[in-house]
């Protein structure tokens, strides 16, 4: 670690200090296409059935600063933001579809040129 | 002696050091620990700060040959992927059963899958090291595929060298985040401290104490720790820290 670095953590009395978050703009959460494809690949859909079938039961992390804002989210506040109205509206009324049935719906509104 | 394999779909990701900090964080929680390589070019000892010029005893080697670590037995044997004999050898060698008294962690290169799926089959669990960047993420549906449902059941994945302040390595994590749910058990932020400890060769506890891959890593290890004792063939760390 360089000294410059060292004095500083001394000086705020941490061992350590690491970005907590970073502000998405709305222009910034358009879809990756590779992300896109990926949710299209069948085999992804086996971790979820080992999820579901094979899973303990999750306990809730025990620091939930680690977690970051769910990707779901970070669509949905851009859905709601900068969206058509048609779109915004099928997500108000579908709360609860999961991030790939809701980039699958993007992405069809996509191939139809309704985005 | 239960059985960790660590093995990721993409070489660069940090694999190995994976590999030496889990076998670090295990011993450090009291159990013994015996980490072997099995790729044909190791940088194994240089995780423990060792000189590149170290080469492992194999890990049938006599007890008076062997390399430790902090206590931690440093072995090899570079041709397992060819040898169908070891993996039986593991087992007759007491490998295979729960407990925290005798760990074995093995470190299989990316491009062994083969053997690493015979490995997995045996494991109380598998730590898939990747990065966010979106090669890697690229390779998920081929690993997804031949891993089969039964074989996730035992992985846990570390999202490797995050570096949250890039768009895109904060989209790829928040990728992997949502599909393996779970199954993520940490992410080990990027660091430069990591290669600086190589390069003084020490290790990264001493180069750097205050070093945040150590923490994460450090992090990992605990949540890996309880299977140790399971002989259920599937596993989730019970403490998800969702990276």
């Amino acid at each position: 670690m360089r000294i410059d670095a060292r004095n500083l953590l001394d000086r705020l009395g941490r061992n350590e200090f690491a970005y907590k978050e970073f502000e998405d703009r709305f222009s910034d959460l358009e879809l990756w296409p590779i992300l896109e494809a990926l949710l299209r690949d069948p085999r992804l859909q086996t971790l979820d059935q080992t999820n579901v079938e094979n899973a303990a039961p999750e306990i809730e992390s025990s620091d939930p600063e680690l977690s970051a804002e769910p990707l779901k989210n970070l669509f949905s506040r851009y859905e709601q933001q900068s969206v058509s109205p048609s779109i915004a509206k099928s997500v108000v009324e579908e709360p609860a579809r999961d991030v790939r049935a809701m980039l699958r719906h993007l992405s069809d509104l996509g191939a139809r040129g309704e985005i | 002696m239960p059985m960790i394999v660590c093995h990721g779909p993409k070489g660069g990701a940090g694999n190995t050091f994976v590999a030496a900090h889990l076998a670090m964080g295990l011993s450090a929680q009291g159990a013994d620990v015996t980490v072997v390589s099995v790729a044909a070019r190791d940088t194994l000892p240089l995780h423990f700060g060792l000189s590149p010029a170290t080469s492992l005893p194999a890990i049938t080697a006599p007890a008076d040959e062997a390399v430790l670590v902090g206590g931690i037995n440093l072995r090899s044997w570079r041709r397992a992927a060819e040898d169908l004999d070891f993996v039986p050898m593991l087992g007759e060698l007491g490998y295979f059963q729960p407990g925290k008294e005798r760990v074995l962690v093995v470190d299989v290169p990316s491009g062994e899958t083969r053997l690493a799926r015979r490995l997995i089959e045996h494991a109380c669990a598998h730590v898939c090291t990747i990065t966010a960047q979106p090669d890697t993420l690229a390779l998920l549906p081929q690993v997804f595929g031949e891993a089969g449902a039964e074989g996730l059941a035992r992985t846990a994945f570390v999202i490797n060298a995050l570096d949250e302040t890039r768009r895109l390595g904060r989209h790829g994590a928040a990728f992997i985040r949502e599909l393996a749910g779970s199954r993520l058990i940490g992410r080990i932020r990027l660091d430069e401290a990591v290669p600086e400890a190589i390069a003084t060769l020490q290790t990264l506890g001493r180069y750097a104490p205050a070093s945040v891959a150590l923490s994460d890593v450090q992090q990992i290890a605990e949540a890996v720790a309880p299977t140790l004792d399971s002989t259920a063939s599937a596993w989730v760390a019970p403490v998800s820290l969702a990276a």
